[in-house]
């Protein structure tokens, strides 16, 4: 009683009724079995005859039977209130409930991204490979200010490695590769202007 | 752990079943004219545990409620969570039509129609 709380009227005075439904169905449940038992005993003095004792007594076993399943019936309508009000007011359930799921949503969302990183990852790879084939070949048409990826990852590399000396030095060198016939002697096959084998033979 | 209290309350209206049931038996061999005495002490004694574990049971559960309800409503939300989730699942199924469409790509240009 310590630890009670002043609730709302509402809720207080229905939590009572709660408790009022309970004792009085219990109450009612036990009372009319027992009056069906007492009934049940045969009596030889009666005050009426023995047919009227007997109608009487059938009718009240009738009624006191009712009583009883109406109790009961009482009993299963508090249980579903309950329920329900144990849904809708028992907060440490409710957010243990809540964080749960809170959780579950997460750890699959978290699951979700990591494999579409993964799978980025494995198509970056295998992109790297297929645009070094396709730039390398005859067919790619490039433009001068679009670098496909391999190329701009090799920039970066030499621009990133510590032989390239500053970034200037580098990048010049890196420019001297791209054009010039030094770029195709020292990798024959790499041409940007699609004419890489065309120009070897042309050449005389 | 809210699992659990229901999960109480619905074997609660299976005891209020029982109590009717009993009631019922005990009344049904009360109507015979040799009545088994063993049989009735057994349904009794089922019915009167029934009972008393229904009044136990309820009074625990209203007590408890009586301790931990406010009377303001709950406003906590999963709403967050489940979008982001929902999001994620979005992408990942963006990426498998553009995969599937780059396959069927693949194959057309790898495996010509005649």
């Amino acid at each position: 009683m310590a630890n009670q709380r002043a609730l709302p009227q509402s809720k207080e005075s229905l939590l009572q009724n709660y408790n009022k439904r309970l004792k009085d169905d219990i109450r009612s449940i036990l009372d009319n079995l027992t009056e069906i038992i007492k009934t049940a005993k045969v009596e030889d003095e009666t005050q009426v005859s023995r047919a009227t004792q007997a109608e009487q007594d059938h009718y009240e076993m009738h009624v006191r039977a009712a009583n009883i399943v109406r109790a009961g019936e009482s009993l299963m309508k508090l249980v579903s209130d309950l329920k329900q009000f144990l849904i809708l007011n028992d907060f440490p359930s409710v957010n243990e409930a809540i964080s749960l799921q809170n959780q579950q949503l997460r750890s699959l969302q978290e699951e979700c991204d990591k494999k579409l990183t993964s799978l980025r990852d494995e198509i970056a790879i295998d992109l790297y490979e297929l645009e070094e084939e396709y730039y390398s070949s005859s067919y790619s048409q490039l433009d001068s200010t679009d670098l496909p990826l391999c190329e701009a990852y090799r920039r970066w590399d030499s621009w990133a490695s510590p032989d390239g000396g500053d970034i200037s030095g580098s990048a010049h060198g890196g420019v001297e590769d791209t054009d010039g016939p030094t770029s195709q002697e020292t990798s024959p096959k790499h041409d940007l202007n699609g004419h890489g084998t065309t120009a070897a033979v042309d050449e005389p | 752990m809210a699992n659990d209290r229901l999960r109480a309350l619905e074997e609660v209206e299976n005891q209020v079943a029982t109590i009717l049931q009993c009631a019922g038996n005990i009344v049904l061999e009360l109507s015979k004219d040799k009545h088994n005495a063993s049989f009735l002490d057994r349904q009794l004694s089922q019915f009167t545990v029934s009972v008393n574990r229904v009044e136990t049971e309820l009074s625990s559960q209203i007590k408890y409620l009586t301790q931990v309800a406010t009377g303001q409503p709950h406003e906590g939300s999963t709403y967050s969570a489940r979008k982001d989730c929902q999001m994620a699942l979005n992408r990942a199924e963006y990426a498998r039509v553009k995969l599937g469409e780059l396959g069927r790509t693949c194959e057309v240009m790898l495996d010509p129609q005649p």
